[in-house]
């Protein structure tokens, strides 16, 4: 315990750029999870769709898609495809990435690690979204179509408008998920959040002071914390608003943890 | 196609120990979780106030904070404070202490579920307090507590090649795949075997909690 509150060992945090590279490093989480979650919804939703759609087989191969990533572990399939991805792709990525886009992501690993990571998150938004469009009453559908509606006007109109809101709650959550998730993306040796908390763990980097990991590392979990548990205590609001609201629960992602504790939050 | 074949002929005692490994750790954890879990799902419905607030402190500090950060900080942060800690201490400890967050969350959620109600009604009758627990509450609540832990599962498992991917690096199916591929750079094939035993892994617990969902159902 000594050791762990001893001034000498948090002198790092404030000598020289210690702190600053810190979250210099966990910024970059923030962008990978920030771009993840944009295109984990576009794919997401065209996966919903296809999910959804009356055609048995495409219905049924976009299910079995979706259970295979489901049932992985994530950073089994980052290590696979950063391996995977052929390096004519990579130096396409590294090449023709827009000059603004931040400068850690420009790095050609960076290309296996965000497929992976939208490939797995699209997989479980589609999930969700199916969930949120299966809570709505048969009714609307039937409505919607006894109007003369065909069947991309229900869609647009009547069916997705209110499907997509149900399932914010649950996608706020998801991102708590994604957040941590990108921690995984160092398997692959990109910089991040972890590999400038072994920079600065190895010599105490600005300004030579001891930096131990158990602070050094601390200090990363605060990080996360700060951010997670803003977004867990927003996702549980939305919820509770959105039961409300609808009076209606929405069927959770299995085999997701923190699907699990949002459904907790909310009962007192 | 033969190649798959060969590599899994190859390598099996490499899988298999890995996959035996991966299995350990993940029931080691899981004991840990529920003992730790149950814990503190009972401090947050306890009627003390300090109580319900350490309970919650726990499952926010470990449910916000990545599992990899937990590995990182408990096997290279620890043993420099003191803390002699080896690599099965520090992955059982770590993935069982942060399930253990998600799993107070769901016993409480499941327990609060069956509602005040039901106890008053119960014990109004006659029964015992146990009788009213046995008979009345806990079946109900497991039948919305098994689907929770079940996710949960699957979660570890998922949860537990990070262990093996992480610092920790115990010889898991994870590691022992990444070994072999160092070996032979055979990727496809390597990393297609590893995901066969983590998809047997997965859909054994799959099939397990479907026939205890059943076994709870309720029958009219």
């Amino acid at each position: 315990m000594e050791y762990l509150v001893t001034p000498d060992n948090w002198e790092w945090l404030i000598t020289g750029k210690n702190f600053k590279f810190l979250l210099e490093g966990f910024l970059i989480n923030l962008e990978i999870a920030a771009i993840g979650i944009v295109f984990s919804l576009i794919f997401g939703l065209l996966l919903a769709l296809m999910r959804i759609s009356r055609l048995r087989p495409l219905s049924i191969a976009v299910g079995l898609w979706v259970d295979l990533w489901r049932n992985i572990p994530l950073i089994l399939m980052i290590l696979y495809i950063g391996l995977a991805v052929p390096s004519s792709w990579r130096e396409t990525w590294a090449d023709n990435i827009p000059g603004w886009f931040p400068e850690a992501l420009q790095d050609e690993l960076v290309l296996g690690a965000l497929l992976a990571l939208i490939l797995y998150n699209s997989a479980v938004l589609c999930e969700i979204m199916r969930s949120g469009i299966l809570s709505l009453d048969r009714g609307q559908r039937e409505a919607a179509a006894s109007l003369g509606l065909t069947y991309r006007q229900q869609m647009r109109f009547v069916i997705l408008p209110q499907g997509l809101r149900r399932m914010v709650p649950a996608t706020v959550s998801q991102v708590i998920t994604l957040n941590k998730d990108t921690t995984l993306v160092t398997i692959l040796g990109i910089n991040e959040v972890i590999s400038h908390a072994n920079s600065i763990t190895g010599s105490g980097f600005f300004g030579a002071v001891s930096a131990p990991p158990l602070q050094v590392y601390l200090m990363v979990g605060v990080l996360f914390f700060v951010v997670n548990f803003a977004l867990s205590r927003l996702s549980r609001r939305l919820e509770i608003r959105e039961r409300k609201r609808t009076g209606t629960t929405l069927e959770r992602v299995k085999g997701l943890e923190d699907q699990v504790a949002a459904e907790a939050d909310v009962v007192r | 196609m033969s190649e798959f074949w060969e590599v899994l002929q190859e390598h099996l005692p490499e899988f298999s120990s890995g996959l035996w490994v991966t299995i350990r750790l993940v029931v080691a954890s899981f004991l840990i979780a529920m003992t730790v879990g149950t814990l503190v799902a009972a401090m947050r419905i306890a009627p003390l106030r300090w109580l319900n607030w350490l309970g919650g402190i726990y499952v926010e500090a470990f449910r916000n904070v990545p599992l990899l950060v937990l590995l990182i900080i408990a096997f290279s942060g620890l043993p420099r404070a003191g803390v002699p800690i080896d690599q099965w201490q520090a992955g059982i400890a770590c993935l069982g202490l942060y399930t253990a967050a998600y799993i107070a969350e769901a016993l409480r959620s499941g327990v609060f579920a069956v509602g005040k109600g039901q106890i008053e009604a119960a014990l109004s009758l006659g029964l015992t307090y146990p009788r009213t627990m046995r008979k009345i509450i806990l079946p109900q609540a497991a039948r919305t507590v098994i689907p929770a832990l079940g996710s949960l599962v699957l979660a570890m498992i998922k949860n537990s090649a990070i262990v093996g991917g992480s610092i920790v690096a115990l010889s898991d199916l994870l590691n022992q795949a990444r070994e072999v591929n160092s070996d032979t750079g055979q990727y496809n094939e390597v990393f297609f075997w590893a995901a066969v035993g983590f998809l047997l892994l997965t859909l054994t617990v799959t099939l397990l909690i479907r026939y205890l969902e059943r076994r709870f159902e309720i029958r009219r």
